[in-house]
């Protein structure tokens, strides 16, 4: 059969996969995947260009908001730009800081995903377990920085927080019960033949497609490339964490899910050689409101893949352009292209396998895509609406 | 830093006689500047001869008279190499990089969308992320498009 015989099926913009709007049209022939177009920006809030009305200092409360999963790898790429424009280095505890928040939104971003991973192949049980030891790290996220997501813990020039002796105590007993349940996900995913018969040989990724589509983070890593921001151009303390870029050479959602169960234990361990080597002294920098001119290029391996920043500065107190992409908008293409061919009862699992952020890549330029959405606060209106 | 000073070196060999401005701010970070004529051929060095096949993203910048394009390529474990070159903002017509670097697909959209670059070549350069009924010729990332303007358009559309 031609493409005469193909019909076109709307997925989205109401979840997709996930519970965050986004659109794909599949063209389908029989039960075959022959094309698709995806059409993002349904949350689309312009933040691009509201970087350059605010200072550096407000942005990082604007950089927090890019994303409510990843808020932590978004201030953190963003610091490190102010930060090399200012010619300024947090010192040594705050990287150690900046590194153990890195990872712990690492793990629960990682077991929110293989909850959704489980959801998405019908198996239910595994993603009400996830999601309610996932907050064991979320609860531990709160106690350290009083936030489940958004933890204002970065600032300009170091940490607004600091680890006291009880926090690391409680951390390190937190991922050792953590420990023992990521083991068992993995075992799980690594044993379960109703997983595996959803998972092994679908939604392949060839290696070739994924470096030249220009995939990141675990959907590039689970098709045999070793890419990782964190070993290959090191930031915060990662340069003196020991740990294992985690690969799989199977190129299926299987090997994606492997690769993030297995990072999650490295994320453990990470956390607990932190805490045990986390140097004392100062928290933050002082830093002047002015930026001096020049441009940076800021990346963080988030826990969906490589994030990067650029940043251009003027001299004065406000940047003169602010670029931000996520990981979710890096790796559309490749999930496109992973997608023609498959079955449609499974693009649900096929889509979540990149674990994709939609706030993330959506955030670009402008206020937002739904049209009867119009009912926008001023900051002014937003203080008045306290009193 | 020697690393990244042997990739400075390495450029400056390929490309040398295209090269409008080289500079390396710290480790594993270089911009590169060229001509707008010799970006494609300095590319197309860079991606046969260095292996450098991953490109992060692309930033445009709106400079007043001019927009500049700025191709962010990651090298591994070695550099972050930053290609760029400006256009004048009355012949907004570049080459599409799509058929050396496919990945550039949808980073190519964007900048057409945002800032009215047109790709020559692309594939299709439809509407990515502004909604459906944005007014064609509104270009939010250029400096002229005020905040509040762009608020009062989106909240219409």
């Amino acid at each position: 059969m031609g493409f005469a015989s193909t019909i076109k099926v709307p997925f989205g913009p109401q979840h997709p996969a996930l519970k965050e709007p986004e659109n794909f049209i599949f063209e389908v022939d029989g039960d075959t995947v022959v094309n698709v177009t995806p059409r993002i920006g349904y949350a689309h809030r312009g933040m691009e260009k509201a970087f350059e009305i605010r200072t550096y200092i407000q942005n990082v409360y604007l950089a927090e908001r890019v994303c409510g999963i990843c808020s932590h790898a978004h201030t953190t790429c963003y610091v490190q730009a102010v930060e090399e424009l200012l010619g300024v280095e947090a010192p040594p505890r705050a990287k150690y800081i900046r590194t153990i928040i890195a990872e712990l939104e690492r793990l629960h971003s990682h077991s929110l995903w293989v909850g959704i991973a489980a959801h998405e192949v019908g198996f239910d049980t595994l993603f009400m377990y996830a999601w309610r030891d996932r907050e064991l790290v979320m609860g531990l996220l709160e106690e350290i920085s009083g936030n489940r997501v958004h933890y204002a813990m970065n600032t300009i020039g170091g940490v607004r927080r600091d680890l006291t002796p009880e926090l690391v105590a409680k951390t390190k007993s937190c991922m050792d019960a953590f420990e023992t349940k990521s083991k068992h996900y993995l075992r799980i995913m690594q044993t379960e033949p109703t997983f595996e018969k959803r998972a092994a040989g679908v939604g392949i990724l060839k290696t070739k497609d994924a470096v030249e589509l220009c995939a990141v983070g675990p959907t590039l890593r689970g098709s045999g490339i070793k890419n990782d921001v964190r070993a290959d151009d090191p930031y915060a303390a990662y340069d003196e964490m020991p740990f294992n870029v985690i690969s799989h050479e199977g190129c299926d959602v299987l090997c994606r899910t492997l690769t993030r169960c297995e990072e999650m234990l490295e994320s453990i361990n990470i956390v607990r050689y932190a805490l045990d080597h986390m140097p004392s002294g100062e928290l933050r920098a002082k830093v002047p409101a002015a930026v001096p001119a020049g441009e940076a290029v800021s990346r963080v391996e988030a826990p969906r893949g490589e994030l990067i920043h650029y940043a251009r500065s003027n001299g004065s107190t406000k940047p003169e352009r602010y670029k931000i992409r996520s990981p979710t908008l890096a790796n559309i293409p490749a999930l496109c292209k992973t997608l023609i061919g498959c079955h449609i009862a499974d693009i649900p699992i096929i889509l979540a396998g990149i674990d994709p952020c939609f706030s993330c890549m959506d955030r670009m330029v402008f206020v937002d895509a739904k049209a009867n959405n119009q009912w926008i606060w001023t900051m002014q209106e937003l203080r008045n609406s306290k009193k | 830093m020697e690393q990244t000073n042997e990739v400075v070196e390495r450029l400056k060999k390929l490309v040398g006689d295209k090269i409008v401005e080289i500079k390396s701010p710290r480790k594993r970070r270089i911009f590169l500047r060229v001509e707008k004529d010799s970006f494609r051929e300095a590319v197309k060095e860079i991606v046969n001869d260095m292996k450098i096949t991953h490109l992060s993203t692309i930033t445009g910048t709106d400079l007043g008279q001019e927009i500049e394009l700025l191709y962010h390529f990651a090298y591994g474990d070695l550099t972050v190499l930053t290609v760029g070159f400006k256009i004048p903002k009355d012949n907004l017509n570049v080459r599409t990089l799509t058929d050396l670097v496919p990945g550039a697909i949808l980073y190519e959209r964007e900048l057409h969308e945002v800032l009215g670059v047109n790709f020559e070549g692309h594939p299709g350069l439809l509407p990515l992320i502004l909604p459906e009924t944005w007014p064609e010729g509104v270009y939010p990332l250029r400096k002229e498009q005020k905040f509040e303007d762009l608020r009062k358009i989106s909240s219409k559309s």
